[in-house]
């Protein structure tokens, strides 16, 4: 209630939600799985780097041909964070924005504050969003400059155009699928499952596809984002350039931006209509 | 918020500040350029408005083991390194350090398609070169203050063109044709040069940790070139050629093309692929050339197309092995 005894505005509350959610969104059982996941590439880049620095042949050799720092960041850009990183905070934090209240049994106390019941979504999701951001990005960075500089080609002046892509893309993709996953926490029983399923089986899964069949996934849409090649030493990513095409970056732009809405809209629509009815 | 938060958003957004300004002012300052930092002294010599600049640090080259392995797999080429030393005083192992080189449109009615220029830093006998300029008829010409030795040589079968030397300044000659040689002494007082130039400087950037690079515009380059008719219709739409190299135990380096769409620089991927793949077929009874072809590596973003490889020394143990077998094999007539 704002002092005036008036119900706050959709905007206040959500903002409310965002603060009272992102501190019990970083320091909570989850945190764990969630430094393990953006700490990860950080000590592996960290390991490369002394690797490479310590071993006479420097840069390793790929099918006869050596690595350029550039070139192992991209990898791991493509292979680490738009492949597996962003959809498994996703899936574990868009997922649980509703449902971990309501195992809880706490959600009674937020929808019996004056505020609507999608401001309680968008004030998780907004928390979420800033909580994996502020992780994601800082790590991105930090591997940037610890990847980059190693062996011969571009340095880190060069490539800066796509560090600042990827961190605009990885934001994107980090919202759209949060968004996406939310949706399926707000709807379904088992939204982990399903999340996992969408995530690691059908989006994956899609890209191959020939026809029109891969424009109902996130991933078409964030590869069209990615300025880094895909690795074309492997046989998968042989069929996945032989089948997929990439979409224009206005057009990934635009429809990732409307996924992110029209979910998170259906989301919010979803908890006002749902009658929560808590287990004894 | 509680202040562990408060100090956690902090230290993210500290990182994300630092680490973005740190690239903002890498990418514009250039730092750190490597190679390139000392071919940036030269190029400013090079008009804005070039069709291809090239760069070679000469000593780098000169001292690596690779051209000590080539000198063993070649058999003695004669006296001409000696007779080139003997006539300028140039020794080309010791004496140049590195060479930035250059292409432009020639001037209206010089007859020529294209002007060429060397700039060439290292240490000279000035008085052994201008004699010899001299003894092939060459005169001396007086130009804002250096001194230019100018001669014409004759191009096919009634062109001439008109070359020139200068010493720009201590340890520094240009030579080349006599319009690009007068420009270059013009940019020692400033002026617009090509490191003003964003799009070439923008590849200059990407070569750094490189011995050797080259980058022109292709379009320009293929309009001055005498091609067949109709061949620059059935090249992909390519707007941009760059090529650059590290020489040490071995030779790795890049290609790259970049096309005005994405359409084009898959179809120029998918030529490359089918070239190489037709290489691959062609290596079936020479298996020393495999380890070399495994080595190219295709990739590129959505409008450019690079191509990398990497002769490592075990490769140029298995082609000096491969060379001497064909050296040994007597010619046997038919």
């Amino acid at each position: 209630m704002s002092p005036r005894g008036r119900p706050l505005s959709f905007t206040r509350s959500a903002a409310r939600i965002l603060e009272l959610s992102l501190g019990q969104m970083l320091w909570s059982r989850r945190s764990i799985f969630l430094a393990v996941v953006t700490g990860g590439p950080v000590v592996l880049s960290a390991a490369i780097h002394a690797i490479v620095r310590w071993t006479p042949a420097g840069m390793p050799l790929v099918n006869g041909s050596r690595m350029t720092g550039a070139g192992v960041y991209g990898m791991m850009i493509w292979l680490l964070y738009v492949r597996f990183i962003v959809p498994v905070l996703g899936v574990f934090y868009g997922t649980s924005l509703v449902a971990d209240e309501v195992d809880d049994k706490t959600i009674t106390y937020l929808f019996t504050r004056p505020i609507r019941r999608s401001a309680v979504v968008v004030g998780k999701y907004l928390a979420y969003l800033v909580c994996t951001v502020l992780l994601i990005l800082p790590s991105v960075v930090i591997v940037y400059f610890v990847i980059v500089p190693l062996g011969a080609g571009p340095g880190i002046g060069a490539n800066f155009p796509s560090l600042v892509i990827d961190l605009g893309m990885l934001a994107l993709g980090l919202a759209a699928y949060g968004a996406v996953f939310a949706l399926v926490g707000a709807r379904l029983r088992r939204p982990l499952v399903a999340g996992l399923v969408f995530a690691f089986g059908w989006e994956p899964g899609v890209l191959i596809f020939p026809g029109y069949v891969n424009r109902l996934s996130v991933a078409y849409y964030l590869q069209g984002l990615v300025p880094h090649a895909m690795p074309d030493d492997s046989a998968v990513s042989a069929i996945l350039q032989l089948f997929s095409e990439v979409p224009p970056v206005s057009v990934s732009l635009s429809a990732l931006v409307s996924i992110t809405l029209v979910t998170l809209w259906l989301a919010g629509r979803s908890v006002e209509a749902r009658e929560y009815v808590l287990e004894q | 918020m509680t202040s562990r938060t408060r100090y956690f958003v902090i230290v993210s957004l500290l990182i994300l500040t630092i680490g973005l300004g740190t690239g903002l002012i890498a990418y514009y300052f250039g730092l750190p350029l490597g190679a390139a930092q000392s071919a940036t002294d030269d190029l400013k010599l090079v008009p804005h408005d070039v069709s291809l600049v090239a760069y070679a640090d000469v000593r780098a080259v000169m001292v690596s083991q690779v051209r000590q392995r080539i000198l063993e797999m070649l058999p003695a080429q004669g006296n001409g390194a000696q007779d080139f030393e003997s006539q300028t005083g140039i020794k080309i192992d010791s004496d140049v350090d590195r060479v930035v080189g250059c292409l432009a449109p020639s001037a209206k009615g010089s007859g020529q398609p294209l002007a060429g220029m060397v700039l060439v830093r290292g240490r000279f006998d000035e008085a052994k070169i201008d004699a010899l300029m001299r003894a092939h008829g060459a005169r001396e010409e007086d130009y804002n203050g250096k001194r230019l030795l100018v001669g014409d040589v004759q191009v096919g079968q009634t062109g001439s063109a008109s070359l020139s030397l200068a010493f720009v300044e201590s340890g520094l000659v240009a030579a080349g044709t006599t319009e690009l040689v007068r420009a270059a002494i013009d940019l020692t007082h400033g002026g617009a040069n090509v490191t003003g130039n964003e799009e070439v400087m923008n590849f200059v950037r990407t070569f750094d940790g490189t011995d050797a690079w080259t980058v022109g515009r292709f379009d320009m380059l293929t309009a001055s070139a005498p091609l067949p008719a109709g061949a620059t219709s059935q090249l992909p739409l390519i707007t941009w050629i760059s090529a650059s190299g590290r020489v040490d135990s071995g030779i790795a380096g890049t290609f790259r093309a970049d096309t005005r769409d994405a359409e084009s620089a898959s179809s120029l991927r998918d030529l490359l692929r089918g070239i190489i793949a037709f290489a691959r077929l062609q290596t079936g009874s020479h298996p020393e050339l495999q380890p070399m072809l495994d080595s190219l590596q295709l990739g590129g973003t959505s409008t450019s197309v690079t191509l990398a490889f990497d002769v490592s020394p075990q490769m140029f143990d298995q082609l000096a092995t491969a060379f001497k077998g064909l050296q040994r094999r007597p010619l046997t007539p038919r």
